[in-house]
Formats: C-alpha cells, sequence, structure tokens
C-alpha cells in the first residue's frame, strides 16, 4: 500500500512538473495529483526536492537500462551505437512529459539536480569509450571525447523537448548518429553510418 | 543626473551578478544584492520589480557585454577555423577571470524560470548563428548535418557546465584543447579537429 502511494507521488512530480514547471509547483499541487495525504507525502519524502529527484531517478535508471539492453543487442561498435540511440530516442518521443523531466526540467530544479544530472550522463561515457578501441586512431583522442559527443546529443534532444518537438525526436537518428560516431571514425565513414537504415 | 541613476542601475546588475554566482539564484535575496552593491532598498525598486526582474536584466547585460568581448577579439577577415579558436579562447578567457559571472550565466540561468531559460535558449542560439558561417566555407556540397551547429555547442557546453558545477572555474583554461577539439569535429573530422587541438595548446 505504502508502495503505490510512493509511485502516484512520483508519477505525480512527472505529470505536474512537466505542466507547470519545478520552480512553480508545491507539495500541494504533488498531494492533489496523486490524491494522498499531506501527511502521508512527508512520511515518505523530505520535501519537494527529494520527491522530484526520486521520480528523476527512477526516469533515469529505466531510460539508462532500455539504452543498455538494446546496445548488448548489437556486435559491431557503430551497430551498438545505433541500436541504443533509437531506443533512446523512440523512448523519449513516446513518453513525452518523462523526455521533458529526464533532460530538461533536471536542469531548473537546483544544484543538488544537476550534480544527480550530470552524474546520471556521466554513467554513458563507457557506451562511447568503446569507440576509442574500435576506431583506428581512437586512442589518440582526447580523454573526454566521450563527455563531448554526450554533451552533443543532449544538447539537441533538451532543445527539441523545450520546443515541443519530442515526438518527432526519432527522425533526427541519422544527424544525432553522424555526431556521435564522426570524432571516433571521421565524417566519411560517419556520414556512411548516418545514411544507413 | 540622469548618469548617476544610470550608473546605480549598473551597480545593482553587477551586484546581482555576483551574488547569484557564489549563492546561486534560489538563496539570493533582494537584501543581498543591495549590501554587495551598497544602494538603498528604495534605489532598488525603484529599478526592478523584484529579484527575478533584476536578475534578467542583469543577465542580458551579461550576454551583451561576453559577446561584445568576444566578437571584438574576432576579426572578421580571418578564416572561420582561426575565428572559433579565439572566440572560444575569449569566452573561456572571461569565464576563468569572473568565475562567479560563469556561475551565473551558465548554471544558475537554468534555475531562474521559464524566462531566463529561453534568454539563455535565445543567447546560444545567438552563438551557433557564428558557427553556421562555417557551412559555407567547409561544406559547399550542403552535406553537413541540419543541427551540427547546436551539437557542436552541446559539446562544448556541457564540458563548461561540469566543470563549473566542479568549482573549477580557473582552471578552464587549461581544458582549451578539448574544447577546441570537441567544436571543430563535427564540422572537419578528428584528423583536422587534432591539428587544430596543436595549434590551440601552441597559442596558449
Amino acid at each position: 500500500m505504502a508502495r503505490s502511494q510512493r509511485d502516484r507521488l512520483l508519477d505525480a512530480a512527472v505529470d505536474v512538473v512537466a505542466e507547470k514547471g519545478y520552480g512553480a509547483t508545491t507539495v500541494a499541487d504533488l498531494t492533489k495529483a496523486a490524491g494522498v495525504s499531506r501527511t502521508t507525502f512527508y512520511e515518505l519524502f523530505e520535501d519537494k526536492e527529494a520527491c522530484f529527484l526520486a521520480a528523476y531517478d527512477m526516469a533515469a535508471d529505466v531510460l539508462a537500462r532500455r539504452v543498455a539492453a538494446a546496445f548488448d543487442t548489437q556486435e559491431a561498435w557503430p551497430d551498438r551505437v545505433r541500436a541504443g540511440l533509437i531506443v533512446l530516442l523512440e523512448s523519449l518521443a513516446v513518453e513525452p512529459q518523462i523526455a521533458r523531466l529526464a533532460l530538461v526540467d533536471v536542469g531548473s530544479a537546483g544544484p543538488r539536480a544537476q550534480r544527480r544530472y550530470r552524474a546520471a550522463l556521466q554513467r554513458m561515457t563507457p557506451f562511447f569509450d568503446e569507440g576509442r578501441d574500435f576506431a583506428a586512431a581512437g586512442r589518440r583522442l582526447p580523454a573526454n571525447t566521450s563527455r563531448m559527443v554526450i554533451g552533443a546529443v543532449t544538447g539537441l534532444v533538451a532543445d527539441e523537448i523545450e520546443a515541443g518537438r519530442a515526438e518527432r525526436l526519432p527522425d533526427l537518428l541519422p544527424e544525432i548518429l553522424f555526431a556521435t560516431l564522426v570524432p571516433y571514425v571521421g565524417p566519411k565513414a560517419a556520414a556512411k553510418e548516418a545514411g544507413e537504415r | 543626473m540622469a548618469a548617476t541613476t544610470e550608473t546605480r542601475r549598473d551597480v545593482l546588475l553587477e551586484a546581482m551578478v555576483r551574488v547569484v554566482g557564489r549563492k546561486g539564484y534560489e538563496a539570493t535575496s533582494v537584501a543581498d544584492v543591495i549590501e554587495e552593491a551598497g544602494t538603498s532598498r528604495t534605489t532598488f525598486y525603484k529599478h526592478f520589480d523584484d529579484k527575478h526582474d533584476c536578475f534578467l536584466a542583469a543577465y542580458d547585460m551579461v550576454v551583451e557585454r561576453v559577446f561584445a568581448t568576444v566578437v571584438a577579439e574576432c576579426d572578421g577577415e580571418q578564416p572561420w577555423l582561426s575565428r572559433v579558436r579565439k572566440g572560444l579562447a575569449t569566452l573561456i578567457g572571461i569565464f576563468a577571470r569572473e568565475p562567479e559571472l560563469a556561475q551565473t550565466a551558465v548554471v544558475e540561468v537554468a534555475v531562474a524560470g521559464a524566462e531566463a531559460r529561453q534568454r539563455h535558449w535565445d543567447a546560444v542560439t545567438r552563438f551557433t548563428g557564428y558557427l553556421e558561417d562555417g557551412r559555407e566555407e567547409l561544406d559547399p556540397g550542403g552535406e553537413l548535418p541540419k543541427h551540427i551547429s547546436v551539437m557542436a555547442t552541446g559539446a562544448v557546453s556541457g564540458l563548461i557546465f561540469d566543470e563549473l558545477v566542479a568549482g573549477r572555474a580557473a582552471q578552464l583554461p587549461s581544458l582549451m584543447p578539448d574544447l577546441v577539439f570537441a567544436m571543430l569535429v563535427p564540422f572537419i573530422g578528428p584528423a583536422a579537429a587534432t591539428e587544430e587541438m596543436r595549434r590551440a595548446v601552441q597559442a596558449t
């Protein structure tokens, strides 16, 4: 019983923050949307921020697990990246509110949320670090190459979500695949991979 | 008289940038800002409706100042690659010298509400506009992806954001080679971007 109330509050955090923004959201909004009492809220969470961070962790974990599973279905590194990106972009397109929470609102929810967000992105670096072994000159690339690629992807994706175009994200796969592969394999090979379906 | 009023407003804007950079937007109060500026509460409310109003004006001032400095350092006659390297070095120099400004302009602006985020987005779009010039010079065939400038900017701003959140603004210049690589690699590929990275090292 306690668990389902917690889940309802997490869902409420996703919905309400997507609609009103983090700053304007109150604990009263969350309890109303979840249909739970204020007492129950404070039994489960210390404050609004704690509830929001729990909702963010849930969304980030689901996305990371889906991407990792898709990545592992393929052998060659460019195919692994493509499979991971397809699942990422489709997940965000199907659940635009989760997309907003995980890539836009998290940046507006204060320093703790921002640090949590950056740490979650850091956990994606191993997917791209494999490119250093795959590419002929991969070992000579800057140590930060994977972080750059993650910044390129999240920069564009967050812009599109903020502009209300989350559902069209899968259309951007060729461009995003190009940008993720190009530091490792160069423009010719990246363009070739991006052109394949 | 008018000059004094204008000056007081500017002093308040500068104070806002410094206080938010130090304490964070949420924790900053009007009292903090007037104390930092050495002005009265009456003067503050003569110029601004509230903290948010003053922050937006301060953010606009920072953006204009940063753009003016970066553009002044970039000779329009130089090739695009040199302009990008020089512009990036100028930007990083400002952030390293004024860590509170960097924190306010890059990190805290995200926390200050929808209007602030929109202005930040407009500023970033202006920056990517300069990058777009690279298309004509480098890619007459038009084969580069449509959103290449947004992605190049995302790569660079992600690295800068992480350094600022970790409190390493002063060390940003040591990241210049990586930032140059990140900005250029989608346009010119890894071999040429590595070459530009070497030039950035020699320039510092």
